[in-house]
Order: structure tokens, then C-alpha cells, then sequence
């Protein structure tokens, strides 16, 4: 399993109970951004572009709790920022695994190994490392060199004290399948619980507006990606997701899946755009116009949007939404390994896309058997 | 809502690609608005100028019809049929986590005065940077978050 049974039967109830409500709309995780500041500063960082009066300021502990009793999801995901610049982030921690909320701290881990001690290993808390790919290309995405080294050294630390440790990778036009699958392996033999992979997100603020992968290239990316499965992977999504991903299922966004509530309150309409702020979960979803949202809706902010927080909740949705649905997220998770020749031939002969960034981090396909596990290459290619 | 200029590279594309063909995805076009003084002669100039603070990633300046001003981070408007019935909301750059309403109506100007926190950080800048100091031997190299002091 990738989730512990206590989080997966936790989430089941809590969708079941909510349809038996004949709830339409409920959410899935909260998003909890308790500062905006972080200690990198990724090129075309959406969330970190602030005055540095808006990047000083933080949620307190209360806000937090009020956040999370209003919004009542089973799960909380903590992005930011960097959470643990938060001097009250383990207050706040303790207060939602007090509450029985499954915890998401999503950390680029430069300060994990430093601020370890003040959390508890708890089945409530997973602390959810930031890695963007192997060394070269984490380092790339982060502006950092080094940087994958302390993150990685992070996730080892937090392993071995006995925490819940997973990680979250965001692939941007210029990402390499191959690459990305050495990354799984590199990454579950550090002995993370379980990874998540999103495409990048196309935040309309972002300074960097050049390298958002579209729908097309997404899919091809991901079928090859997610493809011919190693059985030692474990991820940490919904099957249906992870299908949606691989072009393998349609499905619509769930804009209110995963609201998000920051210092600027409840954001409109979810956790990538920001078409401004209710002051109530209730005012959130009583006041957005929830049809103007997701690719269906002809929006051109949602046109190429494939993230994690619009469709996670949908395939949750799918799977509990009828027998069909039960029976195809169990026929995924009994039979995962989704053998495909195609996207093996894909694989093979990735090559970079015209559109990529001045430089590619390389690394051979998989049916190369001697450069199966070479480290990646950091090398110069032409630009546009 | 965003203005259809900011837009503009995603309706093109859009308009002759159906989202899920897309390879690439088109960004957002972005305006230099660092410094800039809007003139606010009728509603829809003012409607126009709001939305594009709004989506602004620095301290604006807004000053009232009765000669105060605000200046902060404009974090959110509700734009209304009327000018009257809409509202920007600030946080003030001298009053942390206060969260002030201006209405439409009585803004006499407004004035991008903060810096543009978001300019000139694409990842082809990032780029060259590295390769340049790379090229002068440098190691560890990275970009360092701004100093808030
Ligand atoms: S498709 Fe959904 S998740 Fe994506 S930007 Fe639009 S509303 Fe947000």
C-alpha cells in the first residue's frame, strides 16, 4: 500500500459519508500556506513573488486550526513557502495531528535535518520532500546547486528517526522520462513511503511564462513516464489520477477539490489561480462561479492544467462515484505494472523538445542496458 | 478574470489548438507596469487599472477622493456592476495583516510605486547566470532568496 490502511479507510469513509449526504461539491485536502517566503528561490516560483512585507507575515496556530475545523478535510497539505521557516510550524503540526487530520508538510528540506526534533513521529504526519527530478536537474529546477544533496540527506534523516517520508516531483517542459524514472528508483531506494508526480503548474503569476507543458506533451510524457512500471515503485495518488496522467482517462477538474487558505484567506477558485480571496469556506464555495473553471469550461488560465489539485479529487470521485469506478481503480492497483510497448518506444527515443531551456539534463533510455543507471549529464544544447 | 492583453498568447493558441493537442503550452504576456500612473478618466479605465494591480506582484499606491492613501500589497477585488458596489482590498505595507477596503468609486489615482517582485526571474535568466558563472569558475552557485530587511 502506499498509504497506510488507517489514511486510505479514513478518506474512504470521509467520501462515502460525504455522498451519502448527496454533498456534490467537497473538498479533498486543504491546502494550508501558513507564509509565502522560502529560503530558495526557484526561477519562475509562482508562490514566492511577494513584497517583503506580505513575505514576513504568517498565519498563527489559531488561523491555522479555524482554516482546518472550517473546511473539515481529512487531510491537510501544508505547502508555503518553506514551511518550516514558520518559527510555530511544530504547534501547529501537533494541533492538526491532535485533530486526527493526516498531515502533508510539504518541505523543500533544507531545514529538515535542523528542525527534525521538534516533531513526533506520528502516523498522522508525512513530511512530503520537494525533489524535482535527479541531482542535476533538482538542482536546475531549485537554482541551487547542492541542493539535492541536503534534500536528500533530509528524507534519509527523517527515514531513519521513524517519520512518514514522501516526495513530490513537478515536471516542466525540458523533463526527461528516462531521467525520471532513474529519479523513482533513486528514490525508493532512500526509502520513501510513497511519491507523487504532477505536470507543472501554469500559475498565471509565475514570472516564468516560457515552460508549461500542454496537454499533449503531458500525456506522451507520462505514458512513457508511468508506463511498464517497476513493482518497487509505490506512489501516492489516486489510480485514476495516474491514468488521467497517462492519457489512459478523461477527466473533469474539481476546482474546490483541494481549497487553499493562505494569509490572504480562501482562495478563488482553487489552489493555482487566483481570482481572490472569501473570508469563509462557506463564502469560498458559495460565491465562486465553479462553471467558469476547469479545461471543459473554455477558460484559457485552466486550458493545459492537468495538476494534482484539480484532478486528484476527481479520480477519488471516479473511483467512488459507481461500481465501474471500484472496479477500475482495484483493477489498477492489483494489475500496475501498465505494460505498453509504445511508451517504451517513446522512452527510447525521447528527445528533448524544441521549447526546452538552454540546457537538458540527460540521461539514456532504460533499453540501453549499460547506461541503464548512468548518472544524468548536465549539457549545453542550442536554444531556440 | 485578467485582462485580455495579459491573455492574449493563450487565445491565440487557443484559438487554432484544441487544449488537448497542445504540446507547449502558451504563458502569460506580461507588461512592464513598475512606476506606471495610470489615467483614470472614465469607469472602464479604472476597472482596467484595478484588475491590473490587482494581478501585480508589487506595492501599489492608491489614493482616495478625500486625499488619504494606502499604500500595500492589493491582494483582491470584487468588481461589481457598479463602481460603487466594487471594492479593492489592500494589505498596508506599514500595518501587517490589516486588511483595508477602498472602494471603487473613491480612488481619485493610482500609482504602481513597489518594485515588481516578479520581473527579470524567468528561467532562461537563471540560465545565463549559471552558464556565466560557471564559465568563471564559481561553484555552488545559486540564486539566494532576497534579503526581507
Ligand atoms: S483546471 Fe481546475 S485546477 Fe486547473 S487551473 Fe483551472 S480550476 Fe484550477
Amino acid at each position: 500500500m502506499a498509504v497506510p490502511i488507517s489514511q486510505a479507510w479514513t478518506v474512504a469513509t470521509y467520501v462515502l459519508k460525504q455522498k451519502f449526504m448527496g454533498k456534490k461539491k467537497y473538498p479533498l485536502v486543504l491546502m494550508l500556506e501558513p507564509l509565502f517566503r522560502c529560503n530558495l528561490a526557484c526561477a519562475g516560483c509562482g508562490k514566492i513573488q511577494y513584497p517583503a512585507h506580505i513575505l514576513k507575515a504568517e498565519l498563527s496556530p489559531e488561523e491555522c486550526f479555524k482554516a482546518v475545523d472550517e473546511c473539515g478535510t481529512p487531510m491537510v497539505a501544508i505547502p508555503g513557502g518553506e514551511p518550516l521557516l514558520h518559527p510555530q510550524m511544530p504547534e501547529i503540526v501537533a494541533g492538526l495531528v491532535a485533530r486526527k487530520k493526516y498531515v502533508y508538510m510539504c518541505t523543500n528540506a533544507l531545514l529538515l535535518k535542523e528542525k527534525l526534533h521538534l516533531f513526533k513521529p506520528s502516523k498522522y504526519l508525512s513530511f512530503s520532500v520537494h525533489v524535482d527530478g535527479q541531482r542535476e536537474h533538482h538542482d536546475f529546477s531549485v537554482c541551487r546547486e547542492g541542493g539535492y544533496d541536503i534534500a536528500m540527506e533530509g528524507v534519509r534523516v527523517a527515514v531513519e528517526a521513524g517519520f512518514r517520508v514522501t516526495t513530490n516531483t513537478t515536471l516542466f517542459d525540458g523533463a526527461d522520462p528516462n531521467s525520471v524514472r532513474a529519479h523513482f528508483d533513486e528514490l525508493m531506494v532512500a526509502g520513501v513511503e510513497s511519491m507523487m508526480v504532477s505536470p507543472g503548474y501554469t500559475y498565471d503569476k509565475a514570472p516564468d511564462q516560457k515552460h508549461f507543458l500542454g496537454r499533449a506533451r503531458s500525456k506522451k510524457m507520462f505514458r512513457a513516464i508511468l508506463s511498464n512500471r517497476k513493482s518497487s515503485w509505490r506512489f501516492n495518488a489516486s489510480p485514476m489520477f495516474m491514468e488521467f496522467l497517462m492519457g489512459k482517462k478523461d477527466l473533469t477538474c474539481t476546482p474546490w477539490g483541494m481549497p487553499t487558505f493562505s494569509i490572504f484567506g480562501w482562495q478563488k477558485p482553487c489552489y493555482l489561480l487566483q481570482d481572490g480571496y472569501a473570508d469563509s469556506f462557506k463564502a469560498l464555495m458559495e460565491t465562486v462561479e465553479w462553471q467558469n473553471y476547469g479545461t471543459e469550461s473554455g477558460n484559457p488560465r485552466c486550458a493545459n492544467c492537468m495538476v494534482h489539485s484539480g484532478y486528484e479529487a476527481s479520480g477519488v470521485n471516479y473511483t467512488f462515484g459507481s461500481i465501474k469506478g471500484l472496479l477500475q481503480t482495484a483493477k489498477a492497483i492489483f494489475f500496475s505494472k501498465y505494460e505498453d510497448h509504445g511508451a517504451m518506444k517513446i522512452l527510447n527515443e525521447w528527445k528533448p523538445a524544441h521549447h526546452t531551456p538552454l540546457v537538458q539534463i540527460a540521461a539514456k533510455a532504460e533499453s540501453d542496458p549499460q547506461s541503464a543507471h548512468n548518472a544524468a549529464e548536465l549539457q549545453e544544447v542550442s536554444g531556440d | 478574470m485578467a485582462t485580455e492583453i495579459q491573455e492574449g498568447a493563450k487565445l491565440e493558441q487557443l484559438s487554432h489548438e484544441n487544449p488537448d493537442e497542445i504540446e507547449v503550452a502558451a504563458g502569460r504576456d506580461r507588461e512592464q507596469l513598475e512606476g506606471w500612473i495610470p489615467e483614470l478618466a472614465s469607469d472602464a479605465d479604472v476597472r482596467e487599472a484595478l484588475e491590473k494591480a490587482f494581478d501585480y506582484r508589487g506595492d501599489i499606491t492608491v489614493t482616495r477622493k478625500d486625499g488619504t492613501q494606502v499604500q500595500g500589497y492589493l491582494f483582491d477585488r470584487q468588481s461589481s456592476t457598479t463602481l460603487t458596489d466594487s471594492f479593492i482590498r489592500i494589505m498596508p505595507s506599514n500595518a501587517p495583516g490589516t486588511k483595508i477596503n477602498v472602494g471603487y468609486a473613491d480612488v481619485a489615482a493610482l500609482a504602481f510605486t513597489g518594485r515588481d517582485t516578479a520581473a527579470g526571474k524567468t528561467f532562461e535568466a537563471w540560465v545565463k547566470k549559471y552558464w556565466a558563472k560557471k564559465a568563471a569558475g564559481e561553484q555552488n552557485i545559486q540564486i539566494e532568496p532576497e534579503k526581507l530587511d
